[in-house]
């Protein structure tokens, strides 16, 4: 390249004539020169009167070259290229035996879809110019083709690039879209295929869905930045279920705004669930990679936003059945809940009462074994006065005393003889 | 009221109505719930039409629905 680059001045070289060519205008220089080589009589001229400057020769260069050539269309394969961080782009154009040096300006890069690549063959319009500063020449490049759809193609795979590193092609990005929409958004041409596709397929399957317009001019200049208004405008209302983006089919060149970066991330930054519907079987957009559903056609989008009525009524009716169903089961539970505590209350209930029964027997054997009256089953007998008292030791006894004597089968009537303290006899 | 709200709240109404340990009062509530949210998703089935409109953002910056065309 660096030989080449050497070489570059060459074609002027071969041209450039004497010296005394020159003078400040091409035209004047012209015929200066005539006069000088011709006329007679005069001394051979002196360098030193004739030479002009470097800046004049670029200067006069420049504008020869500008003002001999319209801007024009040049072929050729990229070598060299060049991205300055100044934002310029500076490569080669070049065929089997020449070469011409170009640059795209910083600010005409965005008619450009991508940096071409090393190689590829493109067709560049431009104007030629000369630099003065460096004495060479440059073909000035305003737009840029590549043959086949080289270019377009690595644009798109470049803002895909730049998308998926932003994490918005990621799968679990997609929302789910609302099942039954009260209102459905449709970002399109109001005068376009689509809209009449989208308004026909709704209407069939749920006229009770309200169908909002937000009007986008979908292709040609201006179609991106209309999108971008027309999504912003719906993202800020975010009054709607779901949003629909999309146009009828096309050439690849129609579709191109569904493959601006700036619209497709817009639609990815919607807050209403969105379908790219964009009428193209074979390529896939930017926009059809973002959104939440990629729809092939408008119809097919408008099938995938809007329910059909009758299916609306099925999940009324099954909602019905399901509630009745739900509640009847509660109930039943609730029932049988019931019923089986009480089967349990009255089992330990039951099972209590046994327990006290028991318990008062066990009680009860106790307390006989403990009662008087078993000693008096043994023989023994109590004796107790008259008012229940029981008569213990000599003193309860009065000689004459009525009183009653308690036996194992009933009582005796016996008075107090005689009462003695001492030891007990022998035989009592 | 949505009538999708209206059938994503029914199904949670009905899902929690089938767990087993729901106290009567509140399977009750939730079946009153559970009525009106039916009312509420068949009326919206029984509304008219809708037209086909369009959005426009006013310099307020508030937002108008107009019929389409119109």
């Amino acid at each position: 390249m660096r030989q080449r680059r050497g070489r570059a001045p060459a074609p002027l070289q071969d041209h450039t004539p004497e010296p005394s060519l020159f003078g400040e205008s091409a035209g004047a220089a012209q015929r200066s020169s005539v006069r000088t080589a011709r006329a007679p009589g005069r001394l051979r001229p002196d360098p030193q009167d004739l030479a002009i400057s470097v800046s004049a020769l670029t200067n006069l260069a420049r504008e020869i070259v500008e003002g001999a050539f319209v801007p024009l269309w040049i072929r050729g394969e990229v070598t060299d290229f060049k991205a300055h961080r100044n934002g310029h782009w500076y490569f080669c154009l070049r065929d089997e035996s020449s070469q011409i040096r170009c640059v795209v300006w910083e600010s005409q890069r965005y008619r450009i879809s991508a940096p071409p690549d090393e190689g590829m063959q493109v067709l560049a319009f431009g104007r030629l110019t000369v630099y003065p500063s460096r004495g060479d020449m440059r073909f000035v490049v305003t737009r840029m083709a590549a043959e086949g759809d080289g270019l377009w193609r690595k644009a798109l795979e470049l803002a895909m690039a730049r998308l998926r590193a932003d994490g918005l092609l990621a799968p679990e990005r997609k929302r789910e879209l609302s099942r039954y929409p009260r209102r459905v958004a449709v970002v399109t041409s109001p005068d376009g295929a689509a809209l009449r596709d989208i308004i026909a397929v709704a209407r069939r399957r749920c006229a009770l869905v309200e169908l909002v317009v937000i009007p986008a001019k979908v292709q040609g200049d201006g179609a991106a930045e209309e999108l971008i208004a027309a999504i912003a405008r719906a993202s800020r209302w975010k009054d709607c279920d779901t949003l629909i983006i999309g146009r009828g089919g096309g050439a690849r060149d129609d579709l191109w705004a569904f493959n601006d970066e700036r619209v497709a991330r817009a639609l990815a930054a919607c807050p209403i669930p969105t379908i790219s519907a964009v009428g193209h079987e074979v390529d896939v957009t930017l926009c059809d990679l973002v959104a939440d559903l990629r729809a092939a056609t408008p119809s097919a989008a408008a099938e995938a936003a809007v329910p059909v009525l009758e299916d609306m009524r099925d999940a009324v009716t099954a909602a019905t059945f399901a509630l009745r169903g739900a509640l009847q089961r509660s109930l039943l539970n609730a029932q049988a809940r019931l019923s089986r505590t009480a089967r349990d209350v009255r089992r330990v209930a039951q099972r209590s009462a046994e327990r006290r029964r028991a318990n008062l027997q066990m009680l009860a054997a106790r307390l006989d074994a403990l009662s008087p009256l078993s000693t008096l089953a043994r023989g023994y007998s109590v004796a107790r006065d008259a008012d229940g008292r029981t008569l213990s030791t000599v003193e309860d006894f009065a000689v004459g005393d009525a009183f009653t004597l308690l036996v194992r089968d009933g009582e005796v009537e016996a008075r107090t003889e005689r009462a003695v303290r001492g030891p007990l006899p022998p035989d009592s | 009221m949505s009538f999708d709200s209206d059938l994503a709240r029914l199904e949670a109404i009905v899902a929690e109505l089938e767990h087993n340990d729901v106290p009567l009062d509140r399977a009750l509530k939730l079946f009153e719930e559970g009525v009106a949210r039916l009312r509420s998703a068949s009326a919206q089935l029984s509304q008219a039409e809708a037209q086909v409109q369009q959005l426009l953002e006013q310099p307020d910056g508030t937002f108008r629905l107009d019929p389409l065309g119109g």
